[in-house]
């Protein structure tokens, strides 16, 4: 045999070897996300993850901040001061910057999965917790009085947002999933009287997974975001 | 001498893995394409050796015009509408094995011929 064919099929060869590693970096790199598509939707959640983990080591820092800040208040108090920091304590307490602790009620929510199940023809929507009916609860927790709410763990103080994004709620720009969990400290009798009398009876009405529980002691967490005034100025007459 | 094409395809994956740039995702249809005609073209070259036919010429032209008249084929069916590139996938990969079988065939029918004779 003469040795003619060396030189073509080597440079094919080479031509092959190119385009096989070429291809094989695609597949490894992408091999579900072939679609410029979702290639889209992959780099956007990547972007909002990164972003919430940026939020988290954030208020991580602004709470050993305001622990470092507290540890210093402690340090000697002496005549007027603590008297200033008796009001300090209590002006925390109302913005909610505080663990606090007493009695109130737990109430929990959720999707009503099972109803879905029965019924899948139903419109989804009907099964599901939407923020209003979060926002509904906590409105009227609030007008049986209640000193501090929490939802999954996040304290509501003033400028608490309850908000409808896509098919999660951000609570404290922080995005929550069911089931949730609605902790309200505050006399259990009154806050269960009005809870049950209003939007929880409802949801109870149309089978969705809910309960109320009054308890001795309820936690609610501090509030770990910042509180930031760069509009609002105290008025000259106050 | 048979280390050379193989030493080639190291070169080339190598030359591959090491270049920074990347097919974007839109043309990896039209890479798959290529990847199979030069697939072929090895396997139709290495057949073509041993049943002694063998033409560069006519290998290198195979090559480049199959790959490109695929390329042209899958971007004509892109416009139209058409899944042209399946075709080409199809005619690729049925050529590819129907290659494959020949080189079992000729390998086969090589060692029988030598043991034959070494048995004489």
């Amino acid at each position: 045999m003469r040795k003619t064919w060396l030189v073509p099929v080597t440079i094919v060869c080479i031509f092959s070897g190119f385009f096989l590693a070429m291809q094989l970096k695609v597949m490894a790199n992408n091999n579900t996300l072939v679609n410029p598509l979702s290639q889209k939707n992959t780099n956007l959640v990547m972007i909002i993850k990164d972003l919430e983990k940026e939020i988290k080591d954030q208020e991580d820092q602004i709470e050993k901040v305001r622990n470092t800040i507290d540890d210093m208040q402690k340090q000697d108090v002496t005549g007027n001061l603590q008297e200033l920091q008796e009001q300090l304590k209590e002006s925390k307490i109302a913005a909610g910057l505080t663990t606090v602790a007493g009695k109130g009620i737990i109430i929990t929510v959720d999707d009503n999965i099972e109803g879905f199940k029965v019924n899948s023809q139903s419109d989804p929507n009907k099964s599901l917790i939407h923020y209003e009916h979060l926002l509904n609860i906590v409105s009227e927790l609030k007008i049986g009085s209640a000193e501090a709410i929490s939802i999954n763990g996040l304290r509501l103080i003033t400028s608490s947002e309850i908000r409808c994004v896509g098919n999660t709620i951000l609570i404290n720009t922080t995005r929550i999933a069911p089931p949730f969990e609605i902790r309200a400290i505050g006399s259990p009798k009154l806050l269960a009287e009005i809870s049950l009398n209003g939007e929880l009876e409802i949801l109870k009405a149309s089978n969705y997974p809910v309960s109320l529980k009054e308890q001795e002691e309820v936690i609610i967490p501090a509030y770990k975001g910042s509180l930031q005034f760069s509009y609002a100025k105290i008025d000259k007459g106050e | 001498m048979w280390f050379l094409p193989v030493f080639g395809l190291i070169i080339g994956a190598i030359i591959g893995s090491t270049i920074t740039f990347q097919v974007p995702p839109i043309y990896v249809k039209y890479m798959s394409i290529a990847v199979l005609a030069s697939l072929d073209s090895v396997f139709g070259g290495i057949k073509s050796i041993l049943e002694d036919h063998f033409d560069g010429t006519i290998l290198l032209t195979g090559f480049f015009t199959n790959a490109l008249l695929a390329a042209l084929l899958a971007y004509l069916g892109d416009r139209l509408g058409v899944d042209l590139y399946y075709a080409a996938v199809f005619a690729f990969g049925v050529r590819l094995f129907h290659n494959l079988a020949s080189i079992r065939h000729n390998i086969l029918l090589m060692y029988r011929t030598k043991k034959a004779n070494g048995m004489r």
